[in-house]
């Protein structure tokens, strides 16, 4: 497993909802720093940890509300579960952006 | 390589989910009624057969698709229906505890008429389900059923 200190985390792509843009079974990689001075944006994809599983998922930003959350949903949106289920995540939930494929 | 693999290692965080195999709120009663189609259609083979070889079969076959009957009916019972469904329909609980008996009686009994009390039960969730999802035809699923009995 990675360690806690590293900046940048490598996960392997498991379902389908970000296909085609991130293949099941792909590697991506993760900066942990992207946001540690600036706020995600919309239409980049992030690692977030689920809020209430403890898993982590992979998702676009659709936008930023106006409390500052976060509204993530995945691109295959037939097969994705997101903000549309669990509402907006908090930035505490956020890991990293995605930066390589 | 050495290095190489100490820095794969300090990177790897394990899997990251794009998920829709969990929580991905498909569900649907067609998959038990299925099954117990499946017991049924296979107390029916037993019966109507001479043949050794295919009684056993029909035995061997008629038990694991009881089993499955029993999985996908837990699954809808513990993860589609919610505490609010229980309060709608006083029986949800008592029913899905019938079927689930009715599955263990249709896997040891070989006689087609404990396999139809199972349906029939299976066909009272599937109602219930109907009653819970908008545009969902549960009617259509137990007529294509229907359309393939032995």
């Amino acid at each position: 497993m990675a360690s806690k200190l590293s900046p940048i985390f490598r996960y392997k792509v498991k379902g389908k909802s970000m296909e085609p843009h991130l293949k099941e079974g792909s590697n991506v990689y993760i900066s942990r720093l992207a946001y540690l001075f600036v706020d995600p944006e919309p239409n980049e994809i992030i690692a977030l940890n689920h809020p209430t599983e403890n898993i982590p998922v992979i998702k676009r930003v659709k936008h930023i509300t106006d409390e500052g959350h976060i509204f993530v949903v995945g691109d295959n949106s037939k097969h994705s579960t997101d903000s549309r289920h669990y509402g907006p995540v908090k930035r505490e939930h956020v890991i990293g952006k995605v930066m390589l494929k | 390589m050495k290095l190489f693999e100490t820095i794969s290692n300090f990177i790897d965080a394990g899997e990251i989910y794009a998920h829709c195999d969990l929580f991905c709120g498909v569900y649907d009663p067609a998959q038990a009624r299925i099954e117990a189609q499946s017991v049924y259609n296979s107390a029916k083979i037993y019966q109507n057969s001479n043949d050794e070889v295919e009684r056993q079969r029909a035995i061997a076959i008629k038990e694991e698709r009881a089993e499955l009957v029993k999985h996908h009916l837990w699954v809808l019972w513990t993860d589609y229906f919610k505490p609010k469904h229980a309060e709608e329909f006083d029986n949800l609980h008592d029913l899905f505890w019938k079927a689930t008996k009715a599955a263990g009686d249709a896997k040891k009994s070989v006689d087609p008429a404990e396999s139809q009390k199972l349906i029939d039960l299976i066909d009272d969730i599937g109602e219930m389900f109907a009653k819970t999802k908008d545009d969902y035809n549960y009617n259509a699923i137990k007529k294509n059923m229907e359309g393939q009995a032995k």
